[in-house]
């Protein structure tokens, strides 16, 4: 009896150790690191967490966004096509007050770009939660991010089919097939665990968490 | 790269003014010009004259032009750390201009109305 239980305990933890293994190494992990790496792409993105600036100096030295909470930030999809046919995200050069984002970021070929979507999503913070943010447009969104904040004075947005508004942030347009509409809570209601030093104020403790929720719901139905 | 290149030269004089005068900025606050090139630029322009890359014309306000006495004097001290702190909201301006009450400390608020101040070399009435 003994021999029987201690068979089935070795076959059931064999069977759990195959499923974390398969869990946890997506194929194309370890290739989109490799190429990652090869690309010297960490020579502009922050790769592993935490967050290490603590004063304007050390944000302005970044020369490109951290990643290491990409899986939680990006969607796999957005990343994907983003790789093979970069477009500028911020409308400016990052936190560049006068050069224009050209858009010369690096290209991928499509297998390269997939694995390093892969890699690049496996990339997660804890800060970010399960909080239920479904894309939702319409008007209440719409007054907080447009009237009660006047958050399109840095964020670009789609209104009437023209693109407005400022452009020192990441734009909004394509918000809804970029970003995860749990990370823009995260972000809104914990932004110094991404951020810690950044131009856009903090808005916790300025807005309601119901308000942060809406406008998370908002900017995440962004087209 | 032009605006990052002010931004850092202006770090490091300052950086070197606060080695020298020990004591003239607050621990954990940065200098009001620094935070103004990093905040306040992005709109109102590094040299407070309206013009960041913000005050696209599509935007439904242009951002103050800080420069101008004329307009400035007509703030008082209070109006500005309120605006600073609280946004356009504050003042029954418009709401384009964020508020920074969560951001910045209270005594890095009080700096930038002195900055804000020497910008428009003027006093509130």
């Amino acid at each position: 009896m003994k021999g029987v239980s201690f068979l089935r305990l070795a076959a059931v933890s064999v069977f759990a150790a195959g499923v974390a293994f398969a869990s946890t190494s997506h194929a194309g992990v370890a290739e989109g690191k490799k190429i990652f790496d090869s690309k010297n792409c960490g020579a502009c993105h922050q790769m592993a967490g935490p967050a290490k600036e603590k004063t304007i100096e050390d944000q302005l030295a970044k020369k490109g966004p951290e990643l290491w909470y990409s899986g939680s930030k990006f969607q796999k999809d957005f990343l994907k096509g983003w790789l093979k046919d970069p477009k500028p995200i911020r409308p400016m050069e990052y936190y560049s007050l006068t050069k224009k984002n050209t858009g010369n970021h690096a290209k991928l070929d499509a297998k390269s770009a997939d694995e390093v979507a892969e890699y690049l999503m496996s990339l997660t913070s804890d800060a970010v939660k399960k909080a239920g943010i479904t894309p939702k447009g319409g008007p209440k969104g719409r007054i907080i991010f447009e009237k009660k904040q006047g958050c399109y004075g840095c964020h670009e947005v789609t209104k009437g089919g023209n693109t407005v508004g400022g452009l020192t942030g990441p734009t909004m347009v394509g918000a809804a097939d970029r970003l995860q509409p749990d990370w823009i809570y995260a972000y809104l209601v914990n932004p110094k665990v991404f951020k810690p030093v950044k131009d856009m104020p903090v808005y916790e403790g300025i807005l309601t968490d119901d308000e942060i929720k809406t406008l998370a719901e908002y900017v995440s139905s962004l087209k | 790269m032009v605006g990052k290149t002010t931004y850092i030269a202006a770090a490091f004089v300052l950086a070197f003014a606060a080695a020298i005068f020990p004591g003239s900025t607050t621990a954990n606050a940065a200098p009001a010009e620094l935070n103004y090139k990093f905040y306040c630029a992005q709109c109102h322009g590094t040299d407070g004259k309206g013009d960041g890359p913000n005050a696209t014309k599509s935007q439904p306000v242009s951002p103050r032009n800080h420069t101008s006495a004329k307009e400035m004097a007509k703030l008082t001290d209070q109006d500005l750390i309120n605006v600073v702190k609280g946004g356009g909201a504050a003042t029954s301006k418009s709401t384009m201009m964020p508020p920074f009450g969560k951001t910045l400390t209270d005594d890095e608020v009080v700096a930038l109305k002195d900055y804000l101040r020497k910008l428009c070399n003027c006093k509130g009435n």
